[in-house]
């Protein structure tokens, strides 16, 4: 188990050190940064002095490592855009997108699970062929599509929801559908997937056999066993519900991480887009990282493979 | 967009032991599955549509007629023949951009799945046969891109190199490529274990040959399935990143930026939006459909 | 399927708009003003943006040196309580006394001296700088009186001091430098700032201490919120759900619609904003080199039909410009001023005699009224120009535009509500970085223009250079805009041609 995580945790941090990498040259291709920081009137001069102040002029593995060491420190320097830190932009950014992304994946959970467990368990029968279906249609709406048709259904039409904006936890439900939504469709199948293999199992039919009622076979065997797989894919969806998020907050007007970057693109305040990209990875990394260990040691197959 | 997890399909796409045998009842096979016969219906009538868009289309896509604009479609109260689906914000004839669309968004999902398949191919298949420590390079690298969060780089890689329908396609292309190197790296590890890959060993065949007339036929269902569906994500990543205004540039007639440009008519014109709305799931529900179809009649014990 | 259709647009019209006060999240009952536009000022300076949301803040929160009545035109005292001309390049001026800041430091002719000196120091990197660029320097010259120096005569003076000019505290201001005073700024104007949300907007309160006997009179609503919303479908549902009060720049086809909602009251006005297409005459970027041939530009100019889009698109009070600034800013005239109207033949024929035969790829650039900019492309195409658009955030297209990167860029430009064609012609055409035509005989005509005493001379000289402008078709003048205003029926608010919301003036029922 201890070299099965050690060797795990060594994938993981060179994963973020190459991320680091892709983040850093990210800011560095998007133009020539002296220029970026000096402001649009700046004098030939003036530029240069800021490259000579802001180290611009060194080499660039010695200006990455600069970076990196700053990174570290949670220091990404400043906006081109509003006069404040990168850092402190991010961090009020960030609760919005993380409870978006914690309700989402809740709510996804929730319908999904028991939705695979169902089709599992009615195999073959209709119940099966609509949960399926609903799996294929849902992921052919976008999510823009989805987060749009909410608005005009319970926020204009039915007046139950507020808009936009992230005021109450009311402001939360539409955008956390859409975006859960997304994530229903592999939790489910994976679901699904993981109970008819458990089902058709030796200890199950055992326990059948030994005169078990159905449902504490299904909800007390069988379902422990089949959730192992969908606690690594819910920690991946996590992860992706996080970058996903940028087009749901757009939608929805929330100011969180994704409306952060999505702005600061089209601003081109490269300072914040890095740092997003740069922070939405490494919590990728962290999450698949925790999800291996984790599933290791719920199922020791796993580790000795 | 968020992207369903690789091992979803991974699990899936467990490749056949005995590929020769299993071919003889695919057709039959294919044709008994509903879904795959739905899906595949439409598609062919999306593609079709899209090949004859010239001949088809009643108006000219990008001619405006400002005296004309926000016609409703033929079924409201003030719509007309003459604009079967209306006119948009400029009096351009919506039936005709929806039908051009249809060729931009079937040229953005089949070209960036011949780029990211290129890339995903090579990477899975000389990660599955070499194994050892190229499988442990080429599976970093994997992991790598998975870490990055697709829709921001994408949005900020478009950014850029400037939004362009080209600019989109390289990007999506170099973005979407690892749901092939994962399901080809499982593929090819088992067919690699084969015995006639030992024979083709034994005989003294080059690698290279190995690899082309071995592995990758008999990886190429599962290759198929990946590329039907990433062609479908491809396609609603395109229409999410018009919708942030970082896909194609107007006046294109893409589907994304035809939602996008209607979401200002979305309260008091709902049409405006729901028509091209309903083409992208159309097309997204008919690949994914033929996708999930495929995935079913070529490996029937793993359904689902 | 015509009833349902028909009838799921009414129910969403009606019902919604019917419903809204139920949801009100904030209006009349906690007596805050929630008023949401789509851009957000880079800095809430007012010196360091030029969007017209900062301009907003900047006259809600601010005061002036000098007022003018925007229903007669006639320039009254604010802070300053008497000026008089020296000589044309001198203007002394009497500073109110026992006026003070939000932070309680009074207001005297120090902060004066200060603001003026400060803006116009190269370090202070003021956005637009045609706004202070008149001033020399500012002398102390007795406890209440400041000495104006000009850089050289400008009658337009009092003008800017009544607009883009407010006071800063000097002490406040030199303490915490401008990262601090972005962050929170103060000023001695009818509202006080709370809080500077980046990417969310503003909050202020009333200045309870206003001082009385202010020609903006007292402010009545308790506190206003400026929310930024770049989404006009979200501005729009948030309206209808009562989740903002106020909003503005509502589309022709919305604002026709929303009349017939119940507890919402449309509002349409001219402004002072003329939209207008510029185009890179240097030729500074691939795309643009055609337009270095002044047929290729009035080419562009005749393609395009002004008048059809704004029957269709743009609705009521907007006017078509013929010259490069607003028609009834001071100078501003299309006397004399070559017109180009709708002719695509005429444009083909230009282009073909500029070796265009079949027309050219290039790039639009715009960052609003997006249709406006796609009706332009149609026009293009039309005669055989392939244009694509890129669609940016301003501060990114103003900044590409600065560059030379726009080989047209489709702008718009309020002049800072200043009523005077310095303002606006001066910002494009003097040479500074906006100027992308660099055309030394037009510079030099607008330099002498601002600075000549002679009213008579000086609308001369205008006339000249706007005449020399339209003839090298170097700015292609859409329209004026309309401005529609939408806002609970609860709210008692006017609008000014100006462009300037004043919700000092506002109150509700």
């Amino acid at each position: 188990m201890l070299s099965f995580t050690s060797q795990r945790l060594a994938v993981a941090l060179s994963v973020a050190l190459t991320v680091s990498i892709v983040a850093f040259l990210l800011l560095h291709l998007s133009g020539d940064l002296a220029t970026a920081i000096a402001g649009p009137e700046a004098t030939a001069a003036q530029i240069a002095e800021i490259r000579h102040q802001f180290g611009l002029d060194r080499p660039m593995t010695l200006q990455y490592l600069d970076w990196l060491w700053r990174a570290l420190h949670f220091d990404f320097g400043n906006s081109f855009y509003y006069r404040d830190t990168v850092t402190s932009l991010v961090a009020s950014r960030m609760p919005v997108t993380m409870t978006l992304g914690a309700i989402s994946l809740m709510l996804a959970l929730v319908i999904a699970i028991p939705l695979g467990v169902l089709a599992a368990v009615y195999s073959g029968t209709i119940v099966d062929r609509l949960a399926l279906g609903f799996c294929v249609l849902g992921q052919a709406v976008p999510a823009f599509c989805l987060g749009l048709g909410l608005i005009i259904v319970f926020a204009v039409h039915l007046h139950w929801l507020p808009v936009s904006g992230t005021a109450s936890w009311k402001n939360y439900i539409m955008p956390s559908v859409a975006l859960g939504w997304y994530a229903v469709p592999a939790v489910m199948r994976l679901s699904r997937n993981g109970m008819l293999e458990v089902l058709s199992s030796d200890y199950i039919r055992t326990a059948r056999a030994k005169g078990l009622r159905p449902t504490v076979v299904i909800l007390k065997h069988a379902l422990r066993n089949a959730i192992i797989p969908v606690v690594a894919l819910a920690a991946v969806q996590f992860g992706f519900m996080l970058g996903g998020s940028i087009v749901i907050e757009a939608v929805f007007n929330m100011q969180g991480l994704g409306y952060l970057a999505w702005e600061a693109i089209a601003r081109n305040d490269f300072p914040v887009v890095q740092a997003v990209v740069l922070i939405l990875a490494v919590i990728y990394v962290a999450l698949t990282f925790l999800a291996d260990v984790a599933n290791a040691f719920l199922d020791p197959r796993i580790r000795l493979a | 967009m968020t992207v369903a997890a690789p091992v979803d399909i991974g699990t899936g796409l467990e490749a056949p032991a005995a590929p020769q045998r299993r071919r003889a009842g695919l057709l039959r096979r294919s044709f008994g599955h509903s879904g795959l016969v739905l899906g595949g219906t439409m598609l062919v009538a999306i593609i079709a549509i899209a090949l004859a868009a010239p001949l088809l289309a009643p108006h000219d896509p990008y001619n405006q007629d400002l005296a004309h604009r926000l016609i409703p479609p033929v079924w409201q109260a003030k719509g007309g023949w003459d604009h079967a689906l209306g006119t948009d914000k400029l009096g351009r004839d919506y039936l005709s951009r929806l039908i051009f669309g249809a060729r931009i968004s079937l040229l953005i999902g089949t070209l960036t799945v011949l780029i990211s398949g290129t890339i995903g191919t090579v990477i899975g298949v000389c990660a599955g046969y070499f194994g050892g420590r190229v499988d442990a390079v080429l599976s970093y690298i994997v992991t790598t891109r998975l870490a990055l969060p697709v829709v921001l780089v994408a949005l900020a890689s478009a950014a850029l190199v400037g939004s362009s329908l080209q600019g989109v396609i390289v990007v999506l292309g170099l973005l979407l490529w690892d749901r092939f190197a994962v399901v080809t790296r499982s593929a090819t590890q088992q067919i690699a274990r084969t015995d006639y890959v030992a024979a083709a060993r034994a005989i003294g065949c080059s690698t290279l040959r190995i690899l082309i007339s071995e592995i990758l036929p008999n990886i190429l269902n599962a290759l198929i399935v990946v590329a039907t569906l990433e062609m479908a994500h491809a396609i609603l990543l395109e229409a999410a990143l018009s919708f942030l205004g970082l896909g194609v540039q107007p006046p294109l007639p893409s589907w994304g930026l035809m939602i996008s440009e209607g979401k200002q008519y979305m309260f008091f014109s709902p049409w405006v939006i729901g028509i091209p709305a309903a083409a992208l799931v159309a097309l997204v529900l008919a690949i994914n459909l033929v996708g999930d179809g495929l995935r079913d009649v070529t490996a029937p014990e793993n359904r689902g | 399927m015509k009833t349902v259709y028909s009838s799921i647009a009414g129910l969403l019209a009606v019902i919604a708009i019917a419903g809204a006060p139920a949801a009100a999240l904030a209006s009349k009952s906690n007596d805050t003003l929630v008023y949401a536009s789509d851009s957000e000022p880079e800095n809430v300076s007012p010196y360091h943006n030029n969007l017209r949301e900062g301009v907003i803040i900047a006259r809600n929160v601010f005061d002036n040196l000098i007022y003018r009545d925007p229903a007669t035109g006639k320039y009254m005292p604010q802070l300053a309580t008497h000026w008089t001309w020296v000589d044309p390049t001198t203007l002394d001026l009497t500073i109110r006394q026992g006026v003070t800041f939000h932070n309680g430091d009074p207001l005297t002719a120090d902060d004066v001296v200060f603001t003026l000196n400060y803006v116009v120091s190269p370090d202070a990197k003021v956005v637009t700088k045609q706004n202070v660029d008149w001033i020399k320097s500012a002398e102390k010259i007795g406890n209440d009186k400041v000495r104006i120096h000009l850089v050289g005569p400008f009658p337009a003076a009092i003008e800017y001091l009544a607009g883009p000019i407010p006071i800063y505290p000097a002490n406040y201001f030199k303490k915490v430098g401008l990262d601090g005073f972005s962050k929170a700024p103060i000023g001695s104007g009818p509202y006080k700032i709370t809080a500077v949300i980046p990417g969310k907007g503003v909050k202020m309160e009333k200045n309870t201490h206003y001082w009385k006997g202010s020609p903006l009179g007292q402010p009545s609503i308790g506190k206003l919120d400026f929310r930024v919303i770049p989404d006009a479908e979200t501005r729009l549902a948030e309206l209808m759900t009562g989740g903002v009060d106020w909003i503005w720049r509502v589309p022709k086809d919305q604002a026709t619609q929303l009349k017939s909602a119940p507890n919402i009251t449309v509002l349409s006005a001219e402004t002072m904003r003329v939209g207008f297409l510029q185009f890179d005459a240097l030729g500074r970027t691939p795309g643009a080199v055609p337009f270095k041939d002044p047929r290729v530009r009035q080419a562009v100019s005749y393609a395009i039909d002004r008048k059809a889009m704004i029957d269709n698109l743009v609705g009521g009070g907007a006017r078509i410009m013929h010259s490069a600034c607003f028609i009834d800013q001071f100078g501003c005239t299309d006397e004399g001023v070559p017109r180009y109207d709708y002719n695509p033949a005429k444009a083909k024929e230009l282009l073909k005699e500029a070796g265009y035969p079949n027309g050219f790829k290039t790039e639009i650039y715009a960052y609003r009224e997006r249709e406006y900019a796609e009706a332009v492309i149609g026009y293009l195409r039309a005669v055989g120009i392939d244009a694509h658009l890129n669609y940016l955030k301003y501060a990114a297209m103003r900044d590409a535009h600065r560059a030379g990167k726009t080989p047209i860029t489709f702008q718009t430009w309020g002049s800072f509500s200043v009523a005077d064609a310095s303002a606006f012609t001066g910002v494009w055409f003097k040479g500074d970085a906006d100027d992308s035509s660099h055309d030394t005989e037009i510079q030099t005509l607008l330099k002498e223009a601002d600075t000549s005493v002679d009213t008579d001379k000086r609308l001369k000289t205008y006339q000249k250079a706007l005449k020399l402008i339209a003839e090298k078709a170097y700015l292609f003048p859409l329209f004026s805009y309309p401005a529609n205003y939408a806002f609970t029926s609860d709210l008692v608010f006017t609008a000014q041609p100006d462009e300037l919301p004043r919700f000092y003036a506002a109150h509700w029922k």
